[in-house]
């Protein structure tokens, strides 16, 4: 038996055991979600996929790529249920693929047997990419919308050069852009005196930095300089020297930050003209 | 020049600085649905940077009591967990004013209230009214607020339902308001129209290319509309007894669900556009004869495990009272999509249990080879679209028995919405309140669509004074009346199991 048989047949057994308690099952789906997660960000990934909790029912398959083993698949499928009003519990699946040996090149050849048909894939690659893997290359063709966190790399500005190469590809977002909503909306906010900036001073991560002025360069089409002060997350902001207000409110938790983009469903042209302009 | 920063931040379009004046604000609507309302938009930051709230009511209390009973109200009734910053950032703006609504001075009172909230809350004379008030007290309350309106800012009011007791007290009171609020400063409330799975029915059917083929008499055998109620009428007998289920229900919700159905698709999802194609429909609409229409009343009976009383031996019932609180009619609305499809709507008090639904049935395949084996498992089509509660869609589709032999059943494929979308569902009156605040009146009724809901109410209550049905005639926690039953089976059919 195949891996994928394997996986299917494991999964209908446990949900013809959940079926057995007595509780109407619902299996409602809204996607397929990937996460590529080499071993590193294992935990990290399981952390924010828990704190997801029900949010986007959906088929979850977790692909850990382990290259330097021996060529094959591991798979283990579980079944995980929440409770709805009215006393029926939604169903989703969470299948984790170990990609042993050459099989880390080759994800596509497991996952597109196991996509939900005529639902969105979106794959989050935890970590920097490899640019010119196989790997990469097969998880763009197969999913919607990649989500990255290009505060997890090293090399910011300059990978957004790399990554623009998959923008015509697939659709792309980062989560560090998403990090930066509230403080774009607080720069919006000072339209138009905001118009002629020289210089934007930010206390941040590299990435977030980068992607608020690049941002600020492509919408405005002139340059500005970017200041920055090291910090964990963007703590201050200041345009011409003029501090910005910061956003009121709890800074939103990875997971949060992940459920919002996995809502988006299309391109988005704002954030790929600031990650090429970041680069700038 | 537009502010490019703007583009792709996905902000909404906040509503300007105003004041939502609540008329009728120690009511059981404000505690239990506006004051929630506003709590889960301030929860969101969906309120206007610069807000006030005018509680305006009888009751004599000072605004820190009226605000002791929101906070409350918001603790037991809000779909949020309850946050002091959020209540407290309300409750800045809130200002509470005791008096009768035709007493002059109380009312100069409001106005000192709302001239302090433009200045130190900079409401920019922007006014809201709520009405919120008993039918009778609305011609008062809209003279007042009429005569003081400001010249400074806009003004709106919304009105609750019923909007009139019958076609020439709706005109009246249509002409009342008028006298100072154009008809697009008029936002007629029907709370069903707010809600999510309503809609969604707009969605469903012109978002998705597969059910405009079929959503005709070609296809559809019959639609059936439910609007059932497990519990009784909760201490409203003053109101009720008025009005019956054909003016609280039927008039309204029934019929702007069966003109959601039957609606044309409107070329944009603008007030005018999706309100002109509703009141095609309701202009369509025959007046059904004295024989497709039945009302019932309750007599005793059990509803979830519980004695109830009959409808006659509630508190503040006239023992003799002939208020039906049960009515179905068989409906049709005249047109191409939908000429001689009927539409079978019913809507009741102390019913088996609490549904709303929207049943189309489609017709049979023209020749099913399996039906002589079938039994009774399989029977037509059916899009159920759930408004209330488990909103959601379902679909009851024929499917093979596993196993020798070709034993097929119907099974039913849901989409349950708490299923796919873990969002909480926003209540009707967040979106409603906010819509208005905007302007939008979409989801709003217009005075041409109440017009003619009214004429065909009209017609119906017309024709019950030449007949004097023997009430009780359902027990509480049945179905209804059997005659509603013969209703349907006259025309070879039934209504949908439950």
């Amino acid at each position: 038996m195949g891996v994928v048989a394997e996986i299917e047949r494991k999964l209908a057994r446990k949900r013809c055991r959940e079926e057995a308690d007595g509780v109407p099952e619902l299996r409602t789906s809204t996607m397929t979600h990937l996460v590529w997660a080499p071993p590193e960000w294992v935990g990290a990934a399981k952390r924010v996929l828990a704190g997801l909790a029900e949010r986007h029912p959906s088929r979850t398959i977790i692909l850990v790529p382990l290259p330097g083993s021996r060529t094959g698949v591991e798979a283990r499928a579980t079944i995980r249920d929440f409770e709805l009003p009215g006393g029926r519990e939604v169903l989703s699946e969470v299948i984790e693929l170990r990609l042993c040996g050459e099989a880390a090149s080759h994800p596509a050849s497991v996952v597109l047997p196991l996509l939900i048909s005529d639902l969105p894939a979106f794959c989050r690659w935890r970590g920097r990419p490899a640019w010119d893997s196989p790997a990469l290359a097969e998880i763009v063709e197969v999913c919607d919308r990649l989500v990255v966190d290009s505060s997890e790399w090293s090399g910011v500005p300059a990978a957004y050069a790399d990554l623009a190469h998959l923008f015509p590809r697939t659709a792309v977002s980062d989560i560090a852009w998403r990090r930066t909503l509230p403080w774009r909306a607080s720069l919006a906010a000072r339209w138009p005196g905001i118009r002629s900036v020289e210089r934007l001073t930010v206390e941040g991560p590299r990435a977030d930095a980068s992607l608020l002025v690049g941002w600020l360069r492509s919408r405005l089409r002139h340059e500005v300089a970017l200041t920055r002060r090291s910090a964990d997350i963007v703590s201050a902001v200041r345009v011409d020297g003029d501090p910005v207000d910061p956003p009121v409110g709890k800074a939103p938790s990875g997971s949060d930050l992940l459920s919002a983009e996995l809502d988006t469903l299309t391109r988005d042209p704002v954030y790929e003209a600031a990650a090429r302009a970041a680069v700038a | 020049m537009a502010n490019p920063l703007a583009e792709g931040l996905g902000l909404r379009r906040k509503p300007d600085p105003c004041a939502l004046v609540v008329f009728g604000a120690s009511g059981d609507l404000t505690k239990r649905k506006l004051f929630p309302a506003l709590y889960a938009l301030a929860y969101r930051g969906l309120l206007p940077d610069r807000f006030a709230v005018v509680g305006v009511a009888r009751t004599e209390q000072p605004t820190r009591q009226f605000l002791t009973g929101m906070r409350a109200a918001v603790k037991q009734y809000a779909r949020d967990p309850f946050r002091s910053d959020v209540f407290e950032s309300l409750a800045e703006g809130v200002r509470y004013v005791a008096t009768e609504f035709d007493d002059d001075s109380g009312e100069d009172r409001v106005g000192e209230a709302l001239e302090d909230c433009d200045r130190t809350r900079g409401t920019a004379g922007n006014r809201l009214h709520y009405l919120a008030v008993p039918p009778q007290a609305f011609p008062t309350v809209v003279r007042e607020i009429g005569e003081r309106r400001e010249r400074e800012g806009w003004a709106r009011v919304i009105v609750e339902k019923p909007f009139g007791h019958d076609l020439a007290s709706a005109r009246e009171l249509s002409a009342m308001v008028q006298r100072w609020f154009r008809e697009d400063e008029v936002f007629r409330i029907d709370h069903y129209l707010g809600k999510e799975t309503v809609q969604n029915l707009m969605a469903l059917r012109f978002a998705n290319g597969i059910f405009e083929p079929i959503w005709n008499r070609q296809m559809v055998d019959h639609v059936q509309i439910t609007v059932a109620e497990s519990m009784g009428i909760e201490g409203r007998a003053g109101y009720y007894d008025r009005a019956g289920a054909i003016r609280d229900i039927f008039q309204n919700h029934l019929l702007q669900l069966l003109a959601l159905t039957a609606m044309e698709p409107p070329i944009d999802f603008t007030a005018d556009a999706v309100r002109n194609e509703k009141v095609k429909v309701l202009r369509a609409m025959h007046t059904p004869g004295p024989k497709s229409v039945v009302r019932g009343q309750y007599g005793r009976g059990w509803v979830e495990g519980e004695e109830v009383p009959a409808y006659r031996e509630e508190p503040g019932v006239d023992p003799s009272s002939m208020t039906e609180t049960y009515v179905a009619a068989k409906l049709y609305v005249d047109n191409w999509r939908w000429a001689d499809t009927p539409f079978y709507v019913r809507a009741g008090k102390r019913l088996a249990r609490r549904e709303t639904t929207i049943a189309i049935q489609f017709k049979r395949a023209p020749h099913p080879p399996f039906e002589a084996i079938a039994g009774e498992g399989l029977r037509p089509n059916v899009l159920l679209i759930h408004v209330q509660p488990d909103e959601g869609v379902s679909l009851a589709i024929g499917a093979k028995v596993p196993g020798a032999g070709m034993q097929i059943r119907t099974v039913h494929m849901d989409f349950l919405y708490g299923g796919a979308f873990r969002e909480s569902v926003p209540e009707a009156y967040e979106r409603l309140i906010l819509d208005a605040m905007l302007g939008d009146a979409t989801l709003f009724t217009r005075e041409d669509e109440v017009e003619e809901q009214w004429k065909l109410v009209d017609a119906v209550v017309g024709a019950w004074g030449r007949d004097r049905p023997t009430f009780p005639n359902y027990p509480a926690g049945s179905w209804g009346p059997s005659r509603s039953d013969e209703l349907v089976h006259r025309d070879g059919r039934s209504w949908r199991r439950h």
